[in-house]
């Protein structure tokens, strides 16, 4: 008895010195950057590696902020994601609810399209799809950036409502469909009020997506009243020949919100949880 | 029978905004992107057929094998190790204990780093002089390493980085072990069965569609994902030593605007990754879409 | 249930105002008052570079305010060329871009570009004969002036007076040699902290065909064989290999400037900027951001004189696209911004040589008071000026020719291996007809 109890303790703790260990290899990148961004800048290189310069020079934080209009960078890409998430929810998780419930042969012809779609490099897209915008007569617009969106984003995002819709009951389906309830009806009242883990993460990773987005806005801005902070950063990259920490300062900026959300919603990205949702019975 | 094609065609209904989707956004630019292959669009003046000559151009092109060559080596190194670096992360944290949400949230956090926030990141890390990494190696005694500046690291260094954004893979693998349930272990075990047995007869074949879903991922991905590193962290160079394929398409059409021949060059692109994809579903084969899904 | 139905309208509810939101926020920018012309007018270039061509909008616009022009800033020149490009091919380019001269031929070989030499010479404010001749000719394409340049540049040394003082050196004399040169930049190449690396390098360059041909030309050599209709490069003729033998030297035999890993680790000009540096080869466009500058003192010279002197334009243009629909507002722009009033303004910002005579020879340009205290060095070279040839695909040949002479420079390569390739790669590039080039 005592043996075995003393060997699930040992494993217990091997188990957390490794997870621990993969955990602090994980993290190293972004607690350089962070100790980056204090450094003062246009200092000689340290001999040794400094964890928290000192002083550390706050004062990099309030500069990249008087260099460029970052706050309303980061507006811009605020208001971007806010309106890309919720379409990109409502057409990915239409879209992957229709192909869970369509007949079979439907169901694969989308899933390949799916696939294919992924498959085709975005490269190769740049140059058409900014004539598309053009003939659009978006260019410089947030709507060409949020043009995506239409698509539901990624047919990943899609995937993923098709995969959290496939998994209910039928039975539930079933049943609302007996009551004489329509596709759109079924959808709000009973498909998604379950799929809440899958909607959560797919809002996560589109609000990502668009906070990311660097090409588009390239591409398609001129108006520098526009920009969103990817952009920022680029340009802070290329205007500041001398400052590593600023540019790290820049860096944290743009990482503190998609980290923190992160954070906030990771239950539903675990899928342990949506099975326990889903199949709770 | 009334009420169910009305709710079919409804179903199609709310596929359509996707749908249209696709075809003016992917679709049609693709279509466009492939016509283009064939001319000598530049932009300024109107497309001029050209039949196959981008295409002969670009086989006789050295730069151009460079970049196969330096595309094929980069998915050579990172999808193997990604794919085992995965399962062994998801196998170390799937089970449900104290601490795990912490853990998986690590091992997640630098998929959601945008991309050029991350390129940024390892473009200071791997800096030859102020960077962390060499500082590191120098105190406990180790050679520093030019990284990024040798043309024989610099390949291996951006691979490196594509190491630690495989969030994606990681939840896909989560899911696949949770949905193996704990009584085949139970009596594979009551059996007298070691770990790496369970792990060879139990585990691995039913997580493998999961993994080949991964792995088909990672090849799309790792094809077109050395773009924003390769773009900011060493724009191609040192002597074309991280030139990869999407680099490649991107200086060809808007540094050089010779868009006709970025098209062919996105079309063998496209051809290549389609390939590698039908390679991967012989060797491992079937979709396990049937199956998993 | 209820709950649920409460959070799907609540859902609803915020995606229509979003929606709403961004129907509002995402339409273009307000339509301008009637009577008034909107234009836009697209440069690159570091913050200082900015704010020097936002004073010279405000100018114009206390001028004629009925005209509007937006100031589209690309910070790196990498991305300004593909924004012109791409800009270019979406029939959406700004009113008025600037290019360089090595970048203009292939828009101006399309047909893309409004010709401005008539506009010139019906012009009441500027007119040719005020202009410098050597920076009106690159950019006159097939007889006709394509574009008003703005400046008439060219490399120079920009040193810091106080590491030359620290090292015991005396300014640079007009007249000093390519051995004056490298002997104040060994002198002022040292490793202060005594740790074994060195932290103080004498001289900072960029590395490319476009630094090395001054040093070229100096030598008797030459980039190509014929510059009005070039056929090859011929970089292996014994005074031009002479000269990059010679530049690639400064780094492999006497590692007075960073090598490649110190040069990634931090740039010739980031060290310049903090003081780190001897020496660092630019153009004009640094003046302002040096000036910026409070730690030390700084002065530009001449570059250093082989068997004879040489120096090499650089010049940026006003161009305007033929698709611009307000062609009437952007010239108005043109011309003021060519004015003696606009290259004032520009001068006095430090950001260009102004390509006006009266200009550049006035204190708007060469106040002592304002660093570089000897700005007249720009002028002096420009009766030994040279260009590279125009030509469509010269910034092919440019790029490949820097790939191997960075592969010398840092001593991956010989210096002959890397002519013999770059000559090699180049070729296709000449090869005739100059529109429909072979790829590298």
């Amino acid at each position: 008895m005592m043996t075995r109890s003393d060997r699930a303790m040992r494993q217990s703790l091997g188990f957390h010195l490794v997870a621990a260990s993969i955990t602090l290899l994980f993290a190293a990148p972004l607690v350089w950057v962070l100790a980056a961004s204090l450094r003062q800048p246009g200092a000689p290189p340290p001999a040794r590696i400094a964890w928290l310069p000192d002083p550390p020079a706050w004062s990099n934080y309030a500069h990249i902020f008087e260099l460029l209009p970052l706050g309303r960078y980061m507006a811009n890409s605020l208001l971007l994601a806010a309106g890309a998430v919720p379409l990109t929810i409502l057409i990915a998780s239409w879209a992957g609810f229709a192909m869970a419930q369509l007949p079979a042969r439907a169901r694969y012809a989308l899933l390949t399209l799916a696939v294919v779609v992924r498959m085709i490099p975005i490269t190769a897209l740049w140059l058409p799809r900014f004539l598309v915008i053009k003939e659009l007569h978006l260019i410089d617009t947030f709507a060409a950036l949020l043009v995506p969106a239409w698509m539901g984003s990624s047919p990943l995002f899609v995937l993923v409502f098709y995969w959290s819709f496939r998994r209910m009951p039928a039975a539930l389906i079933e049943s609302a469909r007996l009551d004489g309830l329509g596709a759109l009806a079924i959808w709000a009242r009973v498909a998604m009020p379950l799929a809440r883990p899958a909607t959560v993460a797919v809002g996560v990773l589109t609000f990502v997506q668009y906070w990311s987005d660097f090409i588009n806005p390239l591409l398609y801005l001129k108006s520098e009243t526009r920009y969103t902070l990817s952009v920022g950063l680029r340009v802070l990259q290329q205007m500041d020949l001398t400052s590593w920490p600023l540019l790290m300062a820049g860096v944290v900026v743009m990482l503190i919100p998609v980290i923190l959300l992160f954070v906030l919603a990771q239950r539903a990205f675990w899928i342990e949880d949506q099975i326990g949702g889903v199949h709770g019975n | 029978m009334k009420y169910h094609t009305r709710y079919n065609l409804s179903l199609y209904v709310l596929l359509a905004p996707f749908l249209s989707g696709i075809v003016i956004l992917v679709l049609i630019p693709a279509a466009l992107s492939l016509a283009l292959a064939f001319t000598s669009y530049d932009g300024l003046s109107a497309p001029g057929w050209r039949g196959l000559q981008n295409f002969r151009q670009i086989i006789d092109d050295d730069l151009f094998r460079r970049a196969v060559a330096n595309s094929l080596v980069f998915l050579a190194l990172t999808v193997p190790l990604r794919t085992v670096v995965t399962l062994g992360l998801a196998l170390l944290l799937h089970r449900s204990r104290r601490g795990i949400g912490l853990y998986r949230a690590a091992v997640y956090i630098p998929t959601v780093i945008p991309g050029v926030a991350y390129a940024l990141i390892w473009l200071w890390i791997l800096n030859p002089i102020y960077g962390p990494l060499n500082l590191l190696l120098n105190a406990t005694g180790l050679p520093a390493i030019a990284w990024l500046v040798n043309p024989h690291t610099a390949l291996p260094a951006i691979a490196l980085t594509a190491l630690f954004q495989l969030g994606e893979g990681f939840v896909v693998l989560l899911a696949g072990l949770q949905h193996i349930p704990d009584e085949y272990y139970d009596s594979a075990e009551l059996d007298g069965a070691g770990q790496l047995a369970l792990f060879r007869h139990i585990t691995l074949p039913l997580v493998m569609p999961w993994l080949l879903l991964v792995i088909m991922r990672d090849l799309i991905a790792s094809a077109q994902n050395t773009f924003t590193p390769a773009l900011i962290m060493t724009s191609g160079g040192p002597y074309y030593a991280t030139l990869f394929l999407p680099l490649f398409i991107y200086q060809t059409a808007f540094d050089r605007f010779r868009f006709g021949e970025g098209a062919a060059l996105t079309t063998f692109l496209f051809l290549g990754v389609a390939a590698l994809i039908a390679v991967t579903y012989r060797l491992l084969g079937g979709w396990g879409y049937d199956d998993s899904v | 249930m209820a709950t649920e139905r409460w959070t799907m309208r609540r859902t609803m509810h915020y995606c229509l105002m979003v929606a709403a939101m961004c129907t509002s926020a995402c339409a273009p920018a307000a339509m301008p008052a009637v009577s008034t012309e909107a234009i836009s007018f697209m440069i690159s270039g570091d913050a200082a570079e900015k704010a020097a061509y936002a004073q010279l909008v405000d100018a114009f616009r206390q001028r004629q305010p009925q005209i509007a022009v937006t100031l589209i800033h690309v910070p790196g020149q990498s991305d300004y060329r593909k924004r012109l490009g791409v800009d270019f091919a979406a029939g959406t380019p700004a009113d008025i871009v600037l290019i360089n001269y090595r970048r203009y031929a292939p828009f101006a070989a399309k047909g893309a570009l409004e010709p401005l030499g008539l506009y010139l010479a019906q012009s009441n404010l500027i007119s040719e004969q005020d202009f410098y001749a050597e920076a009106i000719a690159p950019f006159t394409w097939n007889g006709v002036l394509m574009c008003i340049p703005q400046n008439i540049s060219s490399l120079v040394v920009y040193y810091n007076r106080t590491l030359f003082q620290a090292a015991g050196l005396n300014d640079p004399q007009p007249d000093w040699t390519w051995n004056d040169f490298l002997r104040a930049a060994q002198a002022l190449t040292r490793d202060t902290d005594g740790d074994g690396r060195v932290d103080q390098y004498g001289l900072g360059t960029e590395v490319s065909l476009f630094r090395v041909a001054p040093f070229i030309w100096q030598n008797g050599g030459h980039l190509v064989d014929d510059p009005l209709a070039p056929t090859r490069l011929t970089l292996d003729t014994p005074a031009a290999r002479e000269a990059i033998q010679w530049f690639v030297d400064l780094q492999v035999k006497h590692h007075v400037t960073p090598g490649a890993v110190a040069e990634a680790a931090e740039s010739s000009e980031s060290r310049f900027l903090n003081g780190r540096l001897g020496m660092f080869l630019n153009s004009r466009r640094g003046v302002p951001t040096y000036r910026t500058i409070t730690s030390f003192d700084w002065d530009v010279a001449p570059l250093p004189q082989g068997n004879s002197r040489a120096g090499i334009l650089h010049s940026d243009a006003y161009c305007m696209p033929r698709v611009s629909a307000n062609k009437a507002a952007a010239w108005a722009f043109i011309e003021f911004a060519n004015s003696a009033e606009g290259q004032r303004i520009i001068a006095s910002t430090g950001r260009t040589v102004p390509s006006l005579r009266a200009v550049a020879e006035s204190p708007a340009f060469l106040d002592p008071g304002r660093k570089p205290a000897n700005s007249r060095v720009f002028l002096d070279v420009i009766p030994f000026m040279r260009g590279v040839p125009v030509m469509e695909t010269w910034v092919d040949i440019e790029d490949l020719a820097a790939e191997e002479l960075e592969r010398a420079y840092y001593g991956q390569a010989s210096v002959d291996e890397a002519i013999a390739t770059a000559i090699e790669r180049a070729q296709p590039f000449f090869a005739p007809p100059a529109s429909t080039p072979g790829t590298q």
